[in-house]
């Protein structure tokens, strides 16, 4: 550790957006002291680089490699998608703990990797999942712990959103790995991973189309049915199906059934609605900040080196649900899942 | 036809008592025949009577209701139709594609008209959602879900697959057929269920023709479950979603919790199955066909029928596209 009361925070990339919640979360933390770096991107390009750093009040280092020979404690992984495993493996030989953006990898194979260097290195390795830090998801994890539905049977999630970006990396299959099935499953999966309790999903079934926005060369809506080991099933409909002038950049729902409830989800409910003048459709939201509760279990995790939630093994299942999805597209059958152990 | 119509009402389960409803509205003489509650559900209304034969019930009847169990269908509609009378019939139209293509045919040999009750296509969100994707407010579809949940209901029969079909073919069936309606012919159905047990949830997915992909969820839950219907349809246009919860006219609150609405919406304004029966009779009486015919009924099962084949397989079953030229070929 850096010193007695303060922790170094490294931030790899600017790629993904979620970078600046994270950076302006720890401005907000006291005794963090923040270095970010932005590798893989021209020097003026805009809202990218050490310009858009500065303005966060983190300290700028010119490469990654300047960045972890300052000994971070800790490094959040903000990269493209692609580009996880060589920051998150560089970051873990370097001797920090890791929050990696979602999702962990691409592929199953550099998930386990990262899961393997994690457990090398004796280091943690968490993945950035932040509605498991909502208060939306944290009342309906509370209900079902207590029964208030009986056994779980079946869940149908949706995790749909705008298109990401028109021509940015996230429909640039050499760097986001693919388009909605890669961007929107892994958040639902990892709530359905935290419901389960890590059971693993066992077979998948998933139908991808690009009717929305077929200029962009990825697949753009997606339903995916999981099977997990203990019979429940699930329904995961990762469509990038908001509109571009939608008022917000899209949402989250899980809708439970149980052996004697049910229960519903929204995790983007908190709002203030209406109408203003000249403005439209108002949509004003407001409660507690995910991304922050988020990034202060990661610090409390390099704190104390105990295990996070969700950690690199609930990202490996994910990252197999996927792999497994794009297999069933493919193949137009149901793909057993493998999750190497 | 006589005047006011001679209507036949066969069964007075749960589903009888919006039908008796929407043909006294109407001014019916309602006939109801059923091997139980006839006369609790004609009560003391003069122009609704219980018989207690099915051939009294038919004697003369313009038109058959058939609001019996799915396997009893055929029967029924068999013994209206040599009756000589028209003909609605709850869905699904039978328990399965094959029975339900026969009635069409001998409905149509026998110049009498039969419509299944996809009532949800008179329910006025869904017919304002549909009136909107038709004028292509929503471009090209890309992704549908449905989800349809109430109270597991109590009559034994509706458990037994053989006889209903189960969820699928008994309550889901209307989620399909607006998929259908919606977004056009399907090629591919997958599936999935819960174990078996008090409360029964399945999901489908659905690819249509279009290469639109819709998710169907369909949920019997414990009793006391409020009966709730979603639906969201997103295309190139934008997106329209609604939610039967979400904008009630009037909510009441603090009272009996056994006043659940079980199996059935509430109903506020004038009744959808009010409305189906008239489009029904309109037709009946010479006027224009319906907004869903025959053949739709025959279709909704045989997508019904192939989720249960991928529910007992888990694989995935591809149907051919239904042959526009038996499509609906009942003589005007």
């Amino acid at each position: 550790m850096s010193t007695d009361q303060t922790l170094r925070i490294g931030i790899i990339s600017l790629a993904h957006g979620h970078a600046f919640s994270y950076l302006n979360a720890l401005a907000a933390m006291p005794g963090v002291e923040v270095i970010a770096c932005d590798p893989d991107v021209p020097a003026d390009q805009p809202g990218r680089g050490e310009a858009a750093v500065v303005e966060t009040g983190a300290r700028w280092a010119a490469s990654t490699e300047a960045l972890l020979e300052q000994r971070p404690d800790g490094v959040i992984v903000c990269s493209e998608n692609t580009r996880h495993r060589r920051d998150a493996e560089a970051a873990l030989a370097a001797g920090a703990h890791v929050l990696c953006e979602k999702p962990l990898a691409t592929s199953v194979a550099d998930a386990a990797a990262l899961v393997e260097a994690a457990d090398s290195a004796g280091r943690r390795l968490m993945v950035a999942h932040p509605v498991r830090y909502s208060s939306a998801f944290e009342a309906l994890s509370q209900a079902v712990a207590r029964g208030d539905v009986g056994d779980l049977l079946a869940v149908t999630g949706t995790n749909n959103g705008r298109l990401p970006g028109h021509g940015s990396w996230f429909t640039d299959p050499e760097l986001s790995g693919g388009g909605a099935v890669t961007d929107h499953t892994v958040h639902v999966a990892d709530l359905l991973d935290a419901l389960l309790d890590g059971d693993p999903p066992v077979s998948v079934l998933a139908r991808a189309n690009s009717v929305l926005h077929a200029e962009e060369g990825v697949e753009t809506a997606g339903l995916v049915q999981v099977t997990y080991a203990s019979g429940v099933m699930a329904t995961i409909d990762c469509s990038w199906s908001r509109p571009d002038d939608y008022p917000t950049w899209g949402g989250l729902t899980l809708e439970v059934v149980g052996t004697s409830g049910l229960a519903a989800m929204d995790a983007f409910t908190q709002r203030v609605d209406g109408h203003l003048s000249g403005r439209g459709r108002a949509w004003i939201p407001y409660g507690t900040n995910a991304d922050a509760a988020m990034v202060a279990e990661f610090l409390d995790v390099v704190r104390t080196g105990r295990a996070p939630r969700p950690d690199g093994r609930a990202g490996l299942r994910g990252v197999a649900i996927v792999q497994a999805a794009y297999a069933s597209i493919r193949t137009g059958e149901r793909v057993e899942v493998t999750i190497p152990t | 036809m006589t005047t006011p119509p001679v209507v036949a009402l066969i069964g007075a389960g749960g589903i009888a008592r919006p039908h008796l409803d929407g043909w006294r509205a109407l001014g019916a003489h309602v006939r109801i025949h059923s091997h139980a509650g006839a006369e609790r559900l004609a009560g003391d209304d003069p122009m609704a009577e219980a018989v207690p034969t099915l051939a009294a019930a038919l004697e003369g009847a313009d038109v058959v209701d058939v609001c019996t169990p799915t396997d009893t269908h055929p029967a029924v509609v068999r013994a209206a139709l040599a009756a000589g009378a028209d003909v609605l019939c709850e869905k699904p139209l039978a328990r399965t594609a094959a029975e339900a293509q026969e009635l069409v045919t001998e409905a149509a040999h026998a110049g009498r008209k039969l419509m299944p009750g996809h009532v949800v296509r008179w329910f006025p969100a869904y017919e304002t959602l549909h009136a909107r994707v038709a004028a292509g407010d929503l471009g090209d579809l890309a992704v549908l879900r449905f989800t349809r949940t109430g109270a597991r209901p109590l009559q034994p029969w509706f458990q037994d697959a053989e006889r209903s079909g189960g969820i699928v073919l008994d309550q889901m069936i209307h989620d399909i057929d607006q998929a259908r309606w919606l977004a056009g012919e399907v090629v591919e159905v997958s599936a999935q269920h819960s174990r078996p047990g008090e409360v029964a949830t399945a999901h489908l997915l659905l690819t249509h023709a279009s290469g639109a992909v819709s998710h169907v969820a369909g949920t019997w839950g414990p009793p006391g479950t409020t009966f709730r219907t979603t639906v969201e349809v997103a295309g190139t246009g934008g997106l329209l979603q609604h939610d039967s919860t979400e904008h009630p006219e009037v909510r009441l609150d603090a009272r009996d919790a056994a006043a659940s609405t079980g199996l059935l919406p509430p109903i506020v304004g004038v009744s959808p199955y009010h409305r189906e029966i008239e489009d029904f009779l309109t037709w009946v009486r010479g006027g224009d066909q319906p907004r869903l015919g025959a053949a739709d009924g025959v279709e909704a099962i045989r997508i019904g029928e192939a989720a249960l084949q991928a529910l007992a397989t888990g694989d995935p079953v591809a149907l051919s596209t239904p042959d526009p030229t038996t499509a609906n070929e009942v003589p005007a």
